[in-house]
């Protein structure tokens, strides 16, 4: 047996397969609390800090030992849990690895192709799972399109080059704040435009075309015509593929909508959120239209092919946000809802707003953790 | 006197790891100073501090070096 997996193979295992390992984080109990590796099946777990293996390795290994076997043995880094893998094996029990540790994890990106569509046109959803966000590539007569990309590049660069195509346009759904985005410099290397919208109150220092409201975008047979959708931010914009898929960024997920209070204007953003899904173009669009959004919040959202999408119509029936039909309600709800966001995500708006400043070390530090970018109402379960 | 250990560029877990071994080494209530670069280190020491009955963890500070880099600063002592 192995004493490492990758990130890869561990999704394949816990995501693609729905195996139900069993993990040993060795990180500080706030650090698991905040943030853990997560499977299609629920998982079980130890946290046991890789310092009580420096203390008391026996004691530790034993308590180990007792709570199961075969472990995934995982920490921030992929050092530490090293070490308790070697701590571990020499008292007996088997355990792997998880090489590169929860950065590692947060930064892997996987491609699963939405539908299946004749040859000519295909759309692909980049998971990058451990962060719950979501990018898109459309290919499309050998032109492709790249929606929300991370600021890892290859992932893009080596699809695009796999399926033979050629990047015509970069769009983002929106100025992001859990993630730094790779839109402009993806843009810059292929030599081809970059779109977002900051929206009203916000200065961005990026080359941007000029985009407007309803503009449709033609490449290699297929067209992207651009909507706004404000709420989330105020220059938050969703993409609609060939009239059947909404690319809806954080403004509807499949499982909820997209805060409005992480620029600390609930009432302003929550009102435009309100007309945005009720009376704009989203409360128009057919109850068929397949959403494909920026984020999810946990692996139940991902569907049996593992792609992450739900018709409109499913999301409107099943959004207790949604369900909320008068303006005031809606804000007051919004209103109930706001949670200070990570500290860090005013740093990454900042970046995003002027791209082009980050140290690759800084940017993977303010990357760590899952995306906080959904309304969590205070009341009521959800499925 | 304090005794001085220094685990600059060293991951985790190495400045835990050659801290308790130094610390084991001290009488009890002699101080420790450990310098790490590897900024895990922080909580880290918060967490074995709490963890680990007879470890005082006095104090921590950050520092910046002459290159930029910054250096975390962990006081600790050994309590029984």
């Amino acid at each position: 047996m192995s004493t490492e997996i990758t990130t890869r193979e561990l999704f394949e295992r816990l995501v693609t397969r729905g195996d139900t390992l069993p993990v040993l984080d060795v990180r500080n109990e706030d650090e698991f609390a905040a943030w853990k590796i997560e499977g299609r099946q629920p998982l079980t777990y130890l946290n046991l800090p890789y310092f009580a293996f420096i203390d008391e390795a026996d004691r530790s290994a034993k308590r180990v030992a007792q709570a199961g076997d075969n472990w995934i043995a995982v920490c921030a880094k992929g050092d530490s849990s090293a070490f308790v893998a070697d701590v571990l094996r020499e008292h007996g029990t088997s355990v792997v690895n998880l090489a590169g540790g929860m950065e590692a994890w947060g930064n892997l990106h996987v491609p699963v192709r939405v539908g299946t569509g004749s040859g000519e046109f295909e759309l692909w959803q980049i998971n990058r799972y451990g962060k719950g966000c979501l990018s898109h590539v459309i290919l499309s007569g050998g032109r492709g399109v790249v929606v929300d990309a991370s600021r890892h590049l290859e992932v893009y660069e080596s699809l695009l080059a796999e399926r033979g195509a050629t990047l015509v346009q970069v769009l983002d759904t929106h100025v992001h704040a859990d993630h730094l985005s790779g839109g402009p410099e993806l843009a810059r290397r292929a030599g081809a435009p970059f779109f977002v919208a900051a929206g009203e109150g916000f200065e961005l220092h990026a080359a941007v075309q000029p985009i407007t409201d309803g503009t449709e975008l033609s490449f290699g047979g297929s067209s992207i015509r651009v909507i706004a959708t404000p709420g989330h931010t105020p220059g938050s914009t969703s993409y609609l593929v060939n009239g059947r898929w909404l690319l809806s960024g954080d403004t509807l997920f499949v499982n909820g909508i997209g805060r409005p209070d992480l620029g600390g204007l609930v009432e302003a953003w929550g009102r435009s959120l309100f007309r945005t899904l009720h009376h704009g173009p989203l409360g128009m669009l057919p109850a068929g239209t397949l959403v494909l959004p920026a984020h999810f919040a946990s692996p139940g959202e991902l569907d049996g092919d593992g792609v992450v999408q739900r018709r409109l119509g499913d999301i409107r029936a099943a959004s207790p946000e949604l369900a909320l039909s008068t303006e005031e309600a809606f804000v007051e709800a919004m209103r109930r809802s706001v949670k200070p966001p990570p500290e860090v995500y005013q740093k990454i708006v900042a970046a995003n707003l002027s791209p082009g400043m980050v140290r690759d070390e800084q940017a993977s530090e303010w990357e760590l953790g899952k995306n906080q970018c959904a309304v969590s109402m205070p009341s009521g379960p959800r499925g | 006197m304090e005794k001085v250990l220094d685990a600059r560029g060293l991951k985790c877990p190495m400045p835990i790891a050659k801290a308790k071994k130094e610390l084991d080494t001290l009488g009890a209530g002699e101080v420790l100073k450990v310098l790490a670069t590897d900024k895990g280190s922080v909580l880290d020491m918060q967490g074995w501090a709490k963890a680990n009955k007879q470890i005082n963890l006095i104090k921590q500070e950050t520092t910046t070096d002459e290159n930029g880099r910054e250096i975390y600063i962990h006081y600790l002592a050994r309590l029984g």
